[in-house]
């Protein structure tokens, strides 16, 4: 499946990558590499870009260009699978 | 002072590292701006002097990585190539150490000598986070030093470290980044190959071959020229088969893999997280800034703040400055014998000048507020939040605020364009910022719909021009982006910086740098444009109006007695003799040389003057009006102005809504299209788009004219 597909507190491990040129090269160098795993966190307040975190980068992505990397999805949101230093569980406060 | 040795340093590091703040601690107040070669991207020089050495560090822009991709990073790759920098400082996030290697993997292969800030190492301790810095020098192959540029701790140390490797004292054995078999055999194939070319002899040749790899268009280019190339394409050829049937994917990516499993292993052996990290300031600050519910109205507010700041700060700012100038105006005046040299003076320089400098303060206070925005690290959010608009128009979410900041001034917006990566997202979003109807262009609506329709018509005719404005000014995006600037636009994938609080310092710097740019780039040219046109409207002049006034004033002086009668009677003839002037002059006659053209649209000669000296500022559009109907000064308030038009048979509602929607849209003023073509760099551009928006405001004028003829 397709980054783009997925849905807000959604996991995914990346799979491969199908963008081309300026954007492909744009993906690789912020990191966004076969094996890396991370999550959806938010969609913006008009539905588009998203925005994703992994190994402490919070990533920001139209879904067209999202559209441009594989994926396999690991977890849902709520399924309290640990992810790194990841926010499954927000606490005010805490 | 004696000579002292000279060191060339330069500052690599990605986005947020913390670069810019450790460039400012190491150099002080020992900086000055200019631009990279050929490019609109600002490069940040200083020196620092140090143990008998002066050393002289340079800025390089923010990158993540070396590609062709972007400018910034073509900049910083020919810099070190071109400049041979002695020492490269790579700064890197402590906190975010992982990320930031991928600019270290790249420099490293570039061979260049490498030495490591480790920035904000105060936040790596706070974080609980423990880095075995001697571990991570084995593998990098080159010196690390903790720095935090923000409590300037570790620069005397990072000053020594430059000075004791360039004087070769502390020498540590280079690592070279191995690739999977298949892509390292073929690195050194095509370095073998491309030792034949002598001429490449200034380029690192493993380098060149790993950028070959990669696919790197400028390096393809360079490569292409020789005759050892062909082998070259064998031997790329041959690398591509052979990843694509082992790894099922190309050199590009399995080099980049490569680097990232390298920065993975370094992590792993020299990083190790003491305790669990916890949810950070910034995760509780975008809970809000970023709720698909608050997110729009936050973005909203801070950008009417950023806009009441700019404008309703920086008006008054500019009254006391335009007073200012009247009232050096008024003393040199009478210091002045000559007629012809006071003129020029008094209402030709000074006017220039003052008309270069009032809008400094709305550069200055928008550019404070901008880089506290970019600083502080909202900016990126808020093109996040209000993309999905701007892309519909093809435009990028890095536009909004430009375009916004286009409704009080053109010119600060058009510079605040240079966060856009992009030429032609930025070429786009310059090009429709004249669209957003600036300040200047309110007297003339407040004039025309004051003179004729009621208030409570009248502003909704005021609403509809600032409308009509943000729907031609998009659809033209659409148009230019479909069209004439078609080429890739800036992709968006962008990194969200954490919140940090901005140095004072460094967001007064940005704004000063600013303000320099724009005196020292447009203000020459807008000096000059002002000077033209206040020739054109000023000269020839006629002798025989100044001979047929004196004529007339004795005669007054001689008929009336009563005073009061005389004075006015006298200011009435001058009028009179001004409007002739104007006539006379080469405005005069340019109005009336566009009259053919602009007669569709229901304008006189007359307008045709004022829309020509509405080039110097579109608020002269008012008071050439006045003056040309023989009311000497005037402004939107002047009730006689008002009168005059409502009762001249030429100028009706139709006229006047056509006026406005061709004030809206035809060319900005001097000011705004020379720093147009200096953000632009090209007069082609900028006369493509002039043609463009005299084409739109004729259309739409026309369209207006006998729309509203038939309707009214």
């Amino acid at each position: 499946m397709l980054l783009s597909d997925l849905k807000v507190g959604d996991k995914a491990e990346v799979t491969g990558l199908l963008a081309e040129s300026g954007i492909r090269r744009r993906i690789l160098d912020m990191g966004l590499v076969k094996g890396v795993r991370f999550k959806v966190l938010r969609v913006a307040p008009l539905g588009d870009p998203i925005e994703i975190v992994f190994k402490g980068v919070y990533l920001t992505l139209r879904k067209n260009e999202a559209a441009g990397v594989q994926v396999e999805k690991t977890g849902e949101v709520g399924d309290g699978r640990p992810m790194g230093n990841q926010r499954s569980r927000w606490r005010f406060g805490s | 002072m004696r000579d002292l040795k000279e060191v060339k340093v330069a500052l690599a590091g990605n986005p947020n590292s913390g670069k810019s703040s450790l460039f400012n601690a190491l150099t002080g107040s020992h900086q000055k701006v200019g631009n990279f070669s050929g490019v609109t991207i600002e490069k940040y020089e200083g020196y620092v002097d140090y143990r008998g050495y002066r050393i002289r560090v340079v800025d390089l822009p923010g990158t993540y990585s070396l590609t062709a991709y972007s400018p910034e990073e073509l900049v910083t790759r020919n810099y070190l190539i071109e400049d041979v920098p002695d020492i490269v400082i790579d700064v890197v996030e402590g906190p975010n150490l992982e990320r930031n290697l991928l600019l270290t993997t790249q420099l490293m292969e570039m061979e260049v000598e490498l030495l490591v800030a480790l920035n904000m190492f105060d936040e790596v301790e706070a974080q609980g986070i423990d880095i075995d810095v001697k571990q991570l020098q084995r593998l990098l192959g080159c010196h690390i030093v903790p720095t935090s540029a923000k409590k300037k701790q570790g620069l005397g140390s990072l000053l020594d470290h430059v000075i004791r490797i360039y004087e070769g004292n502390i020498e540590i054995k280079k690592n070279k980044l191995a690739f999977r078999p298949e892509v390292d055999s073929a690195t050194d194939e095509i370095t073998q190959l491309l030792a034949h070319e002598p001429e490449l002899g200034k380029y690192n040749l493993r380098w060149l071959a790993i950028k070959l790899l990669e696919n790197d268009k400028e390096v393809y280019n360079l490569v292409r020229q020789y005759p050892v190339w062909v082998k070259i394409e064998l031997a790329l050829q041959h690398v591509i088969q052979e990843t694509e049937a082992v790894y099922k994917s190309d050199p590009e990516i399995s080099i980049t893999e490569d680097r990232y499993a390298f920065i993975r292993g370094a992590m792993q052996e020299c990083v190790k997280q003491r305790r669990e990290k916890k949810q950070s300031l910034t995760d509780y600050i975008d809970l809000v800034v970023l709720n698909r519910v608050l997110g729009l109205p936050i973005f909203l507010f801070v950008v009417w703040v950023i806009f009441h700041m700019t404008f309703t700060l920086g008006t008054p700012i500019m009254d006391w400055l335009d007073a200012l100038f009247g009232m050096v105006a008024e003393s040199v005046s009478p210091l002045l014998p000559n007629d012809t040299l006071r003129s020029v003076l008094v209402d030709g320089v000074i006017a220039g000048v003052g008309g270069v400098l009032i809008f400094l303060p709305n550069i200055i206070l928008l550019f404070i507020g901008l880089s506290f925005l970019e600083a502080s690290g909202y900016m990126a959010r808020a093109a996040f939040v209000v993309d999905k608009v701007m892309h519909r128009f093809g435009l990028h979410g890095k536009s909004f605020i430009p375009m916004i900041t286009g409704f009080g001034c053109s010119i600060p917006a058009i510079m605040a364009t240079r966060t856009l990566k992009s030429r032609s997202d930025r070429l786009a979003t310059i090009m429709i910022i004249p669209f957003m109807s600036c300040g200047a262009k309110l007297p003339v609506y407040v004039l025309l719909a004051g003179a004729f329709f009621r208030p409570a018509v009248a502003a909704n005719v005021m609403f509809g021009i600032y409308m009509l404005g943000i729907i031609v000014g998009l659809f033209s995006a659409l148009i230019m982006k479909k069209t004439i600037l078609k080429s890739e636009s800036e992709p968006f994938v962008m990194e969200l910086p954490p919140y940090r609080w901005p140095s004072l310092r460094s967001v007064l710097v940005q704004a000063k740098t600013k303000a320099m740019m724009y005196l020292k780039k447009a203000g020459t040219i807008i000096l000059l444009a002002v000077l033209l046109i206040w020739t054109f409207s000023n000269y020839p002049k006629n002798p025989e109006l100044d001979a047929g006034l004196e004529r007339q004033i004795a005669t007054i002086e001689q008929t009336i007695i009563d005073e009061e009668q005389k004075e006015r009677a006298i200011i009435e003839a001058e009028n009179k003799v001004n409007a002739s002037q104007l006539e006379y002059s080469i405005a005069g006659r340019a109005g009336k040389l566009l009259e053919p053209v602009i007669r569709p649209l229901g304008f006189d000669w007359r307008i045709g003057v004022a829309l020509v000296t509405g080039l110097a500022a579109k608020e002269v559009v008012v008071s050439t009006m006045g003056t040309i109907y023989s009311l000497g000064e005037s402004d939107e308030t002047s009730p006689e102005l008002k009168t005059i038009l409502k009762n001249d048979p030429g100028f009706d509602e139709a006229t006047a809504l056509s006026l406005m929607v061709f004030v809206l849209l035809y060319i900005p003023c001097v000011a705004a299209v020379s720093v147009m073509k200096k953000e632009i760099g090209e007069w082609k551009a900028v006369a493509i788009y002039g043609a463009y928006a005299l084409t739109v405001a004729w259309i739409f004028s026309f369209i207006t004219y006998r729309l509203a003829n038939l309707l009214l």
